[in-house]
């Protein structure tokens, strides 16, 4: 009895730890390309989510309403670098972490007026019964959850191993002033690490709106989430993301279940703590790039 | 230029006396914004002297407020403490929280130490709402408020016992910043390695300065629980705590009056808003501010990176 409760909190975990990641990637990204801890990166989820659930309401179709949605979530993250992230270029890190927590409050506070406190709604992408593993069950959207992470990390994988510029980007996080020697632009990689991670924030958000009512400050959490996976699975490592988020969503459910809901948002801290102290780099991180 | 001596005093002495006077002419709610801003300050300057003066970082500290505030009114409510006492044991177990979180959080810098600060705020938000002890997550009613003998304090008397202790508050941290132990903080802001090779003990200094901003914080949680008679878990917030970081950069981070000054911004700022915008947009609900408290942090970090008061330091040097 216990224990099949146990496994389906696995499962349930499994789906929530999948977003977890593709907000993990989305700090990965920003951090080895420019050194940033991007506070605002849950809230690029949130625009995702909030964008497809009102337009899809609004009778567009849903691939439509999905593109526009990433598409959004992207030009807000090209704002954030243009407008905030760029002016401010000579700042200490203190100074940057200020920057993205205001960004962070502010696209939150953008996110209120626009779509007000009510949650928003948005069907599963395939009508379908739940998906039934060994008795536990899994929702509809899982599936799609699923092949979300499947697609991005992939995909990340071969433009990072296989493509020029992804190789020009690794040399460019490896050593910054050598690369810049050699022509490669480092502010233009800064811009494109927060549009690409922006997108892909907010393509979590597209596909876990159905699972999840959307509101205007699920970014918090959502960021949060996706910060102790990212040091969890190592800050410069996008294996580590895939493994933190997923590692962090089925502790989380586990121990929530077990426990009581209202101490589930604790234990993820309690996580990031304990990993922050006993091994900063994280699980797959190489030893950490600034102490 | 950091080491500046008795002008400031003399201001703060000014200040303090204008706000006595201001407390007794202006109406009730205008007096309860002045013990806000007067309670916010502090905290500021504790975090002033953990930010600016010792070069950390610190997203969590609603949390040490929070501990001040449900300390004292735990005290007041279930054994019938004197809000008096509650206040001191309040910041006592703020500074004894901060000292045991320093062992895990002060092992790191920068990027890292605000995670964790971040995330121990939010723990410490959520035991606030999960501990049925504190009240859960409908929190504690009817808090005593602070008497002298047979007199119950009004807004009039927090506003003046915010300034006073305030006052006091800016007294210690500038003799504080003026010592040894100040030029260590600072010469550990500047440069670690170096700041150790000449026999200071930089671990030791960073974890007495986060304890101590935690007992700023805890004071001022203190009194802001009689103040307001009333707590709940999402007064001590995130929301709070980035609030305290605007406050701290607005009047600027290595300032012990631009505390002052930020506090009083936040605080104004709020009022304005909150005034305001219904009337441009009818819509608007909830914690709409935080919008243009984003985007303000965001601003004056790009555009007056030094804060107001280290702003008006420039201008005179």
């Amino acid at each position: 009895m216990l224990l099949s409760s146990i496994w389906q909190y696995v499962l349930a975990g499994v789906v929530v730890g999948a977003i977890y990641a593709l907000v993990a990637a989305g700090f990965v990204l920003i951090y080895q390309v420019t050194g940033i801890i991007n506070f605002a990166q849950g809230e690029f989820t949130m625009i995702g989510a909030m964008t497809a659930a009102s337009l899809a309401a609004a009778g567009m179709p849903l691939p439509l309403a999905a593109l526009l949605a990433v598409l959004a979530a992207a030009v807000v993250g090209a704002l954030c670098y243009l407008l905030a992230i760029r002016p401010a270029a000579k700042a200490t890190g203190v100074t940057l972490i200020f920057i993205t927590l205001g960004l962070d409050v502010a696209i939150r506070g953008a996110g209120l007026f626009v779509w007000g406190t009510n949650p928003l709604s948005l069907n599963a992408f395939s009508s379908g019964t739940a998906i039934t593993i060994f008795g536990g069950v899994l929702p509809p959207q899982a599936p799609w959850v699923l092949a979300t992470d499947l697609v991005v990390f992939a995909g990340l994988y071969l433009f990072f191993r296989h493509t020029y510029a992804g190789t020009a980007v690794r040399a460019a996080v490896a050593n910054p002033p050598i690369a810049s020697t050699f022509g490669i632009p480092l502010r233009a990689f800064a811009f494109w690490s927060f549009v690409v991670a922006a997108a892909i924030g907010g393509l979590g958000g597209v596909v876990i709106a159905p699972i999840q009512s959307p509101t205007f400050d699920m970014g918090l959490n959502l960021g949060l989430a996706g910060f102790v996976a990212a040091v969890l699975g190592g800050l410069d490592s996008l294996p580590g993301a895939l493994l933190g988020g997923f590692v962090l969503g089925i502790v989380e459910n586990v121990a929530g279940g077990l426990l009581s809901t209202g101490w589930e948002e604790g234990i993820g801290f309690l996580i990031l703590v304990i990993v922050l102290v006993l091994r900063p780099q994280g699980l797959l991180g190489r030893a950490a790039r600034r102490a | 230029m950091l080491l500046r001596s008795t002008a400031y005093g003399r201001i703060g002495v000014l200040l303090l006396l204008v706000v006595a006077v201001a407390a007794w002419l202006l109406p009730p709610y205008y007096t309860g914004l002045i013990a806000l801003v007067g309670l916010y300050s502090l905290v500021t300057i504790g975090l002033n002297l953990f930010m600016g003066y010792a070069g950390q970082v610190s997203l969590g500290q609603a949390a040490f407020f929070g501990i001040g505030a449900y300390g004292s009114a735990v005290l007041a409510t279930r054994y019938g403490v004197s809000p008096w006492i509650g206040t001191i044991v309040g910041a006592i177990l703020a500074a004894v929280v901060a000292y045991a979180l320093s062992f895990v959080a002060l092992r790191l810098r920068e990027n890292l130490l605000a995670l964790a600060t971040l995330a121990l705020g939010i723990v410490i938000g959520v035991v606030f709402s999960q501990w049925d002890y504190l009240g859960g997550t409908s929190g504690i009613k009817g808090i005593p408020g602070f008497a002298l003998g047979p007199h119950l304090f009004g807004l009039r008397d927090y506003a003046v016992l915010a300034f006073a202790v305030l006052a006091i508050g800016v007294w210690f941290a500038g003799n504080l910043v003026r010592s040894s132990f100040g030029r260590a903080l600072i010469a550990v802001s500047a440069g670690e390695l170096g700041a150790q090779a000449l026999g200071v003990d930089a671990e030791r200094l960073r974890r007495q300065t986060f304890v101590l901003s935690a007992v700023y914080a805890g004071v001022a949680g203190g009194i802001y629980a009689s103040y307001q008679s009333y707590i709940d878990p999402t007064q001590f917030g995130f929301l709070l705590s980035v609030q305290f970081v605007l406050m701290s950069v607005i009047g600027g981070i290595r300032s012990l009056w631009g505390a002052v000054i930020g506090a009083a911004v936040v605080v104004a700022l709020g009022q304005v808003l909150q005034a305001v915008v219904p009337l441009v947009l009818p819509s608007a609900r909830g914690d709409f501010q935080q919008f243009f408290l984003g985007i303000i942090l965001v601003a004056m970090l790009i555009l007056l990176p030094r804060g107001i008061a280290g702003r008006l330091a420039e201008g005179r040097a």
